[in-house]
């Protein structure tokens, strides 16, 4: 034995200490990551079903998929998606890491308002108010935000497994990805597809999504 | 006795994969750690020390797979160390705020900063100017006790004497509602 001869303060933490060495089980490898897409997966699951029961997909999806629009709404929603999944994994441990990386999300929101901007200018004068307002920007946000609060359930109850130090950052951060994963899902739904539009509504959808998760994060992430 | 980290790895390696004597040792380790980094933030307070340093066993116990092994152990334990204080400052509420005041003052904005220092000095004005001078020196402006005994030409002990005294009054008055 080593130095287990410690200060003869508090005796009560040095029984402590031999209760809790006396139930040690092997912790799996990865364990964080299965911790956090158990929440993900069933809150996942029940947003795709909502989608394809409730919404119902686009009609003309199978032509849809054949222009580009589709694929880099889809492209931009993923990656923020992915992005704010990586922080709630990183956010998820007590070590301080930084998170400057997160810069990275301008990246596709720079790169969608570039083509958006592009659009807008290319359309007639008349034709504008329609790319960015579509016909469906009422609902989108809110369909959005309804599709996201599966996977944040899910999320949040994962991360309760976990030890996160920064709850309102962590929450923003579930909020982020559960966001950005419905509207990934939103997508199959929605036929809405111009740059403007997406960047305007599915954003305001994925961000009632992560001001949600900031607000729940104290109170739900204590531990 | 200071463990070192590689060797807190190897402990921590080892209890990950089940082995409980490896888990004792690192706990036991961490347990003299855990009172030191506690004790130098919340002095004097023998009980809460213990609570929080239990408190930091337990999740360290419960939590380890939220620890990646590419990373130092003790700057996971410290990350829940610090989140266990910060929880402990929050529920302490308005009483905690003299003694942990330096780290509020780094915390927090600007403004918040100017107005805790503005209440600050009206507190320290209702002390007799010994204790104030000595509360000023050590915990404001960051002073050891040592040099706040040199600049006010006392002894070290007759510092520490006011600046406890003085907390103590202050904290009453405070909780008073002064």
């Amino acid at each position: 034995m080593t130095d287990l001869a410690m200060t003869n303060k508090g005796p009560g933490n040095e029984a402590l200490i031999s209760r809790l060495a006396g139930e040690v089980a092997p912790v799996a490898r990865h364990g964080l990551a299965r911790r956090l897409a158990a929440g993900l997966g069933p809150g996942l699951l029940t947003s795709v079903l909502l989608v394809l029961l409730v919404l119902g997909p686009r009609a003309d999806l199978g032509a849809a998929v054949l222009h580009a629009s589709f694929w880099i709404k889809l492209a931009y929603c993923a990656s923020l998606a992915l992005l704010g999944s990586l922080a709630v994994a990183r956010l998820a441990r007590p070590d301080a890491l930084s998170l400057g990386w997160l810069a990275w999300l301008a990246l596709p929101v720079l790169l969608l308002a570039g083509l958006g901007g592009l659009q807008l200018a290319d359309a007639a004068p008349g034709q504008r108010p329609l790319l960015w307002l579509g016909s469906s920007w009422r609902v989108c946000p809110l369909l959005v935000l309804a599709l996201a609060l599966p996977v944040l359930g899910g999320l949040l109850l994962g991360l309760r497994w976990l030890a996160p130090t920064r709850l309102v950052a962590t929450g923003a951060a579930a909020g982020l990805a559960s966001g950005g994963w419905a509207a990934v899902l939103y997508g199959f739904h929605c036929p809405e597809v111009s740059a403007p539009f997406v960047l305007l509504w599915y954003s305001l959808g994925m961000a009632l999504a992560c001001g949600l998760g900031a607000a729940l994060g104290p109170g739900l992430l204590r531990w | 006795m200071r463990v070192g980290e590689q060797q807190l790895w190897q402990w921590m390696a080892a209890g990950l994969g089940g082995d409980a004597a490896a888990h004792h040792h690192l706990l036991a380790a961490l347990l003299p750690m855990l009172r030191g980094f506690f004790r130098k933030r919340l002095p004097g307070q023998g009980d809460d020390i213990e609570d929080l340093v239990q408190e930091v066993l337990i999740a360290v116990h419960s939590k380890r797979v939220t620890y990646d092994p590419a990373r130092p152990v003790s700057g996971w334990v410290f990350g829940i160390a610090r989140y266990k204080l910060a929880d402990h400052f929050r529920a302490k509420g308005r009483h905690v705020p003299l003694e942990g005041l330096e780290d509020i003052l780094l915390a927090e904005g600007f403004e918040g900063a100017a107005i805790a220092r503005a209440d600050v000095g009206r507190l320290l004005g209702l002390l007799p100017p010994k204790q104030a001078a000595a509360i000023r020196a050590t915990r404001l402006e960051g002073l050891s006790t040592a040099e706040a005994a040199t600049a006010q030409g006392i002894d070290a002990s007759d510092v520490k004497v006011s600046v406890h005294r003085g907390l103590k009054m202050l904290a009453a008055r405070v909780a008073g509602g002064a």
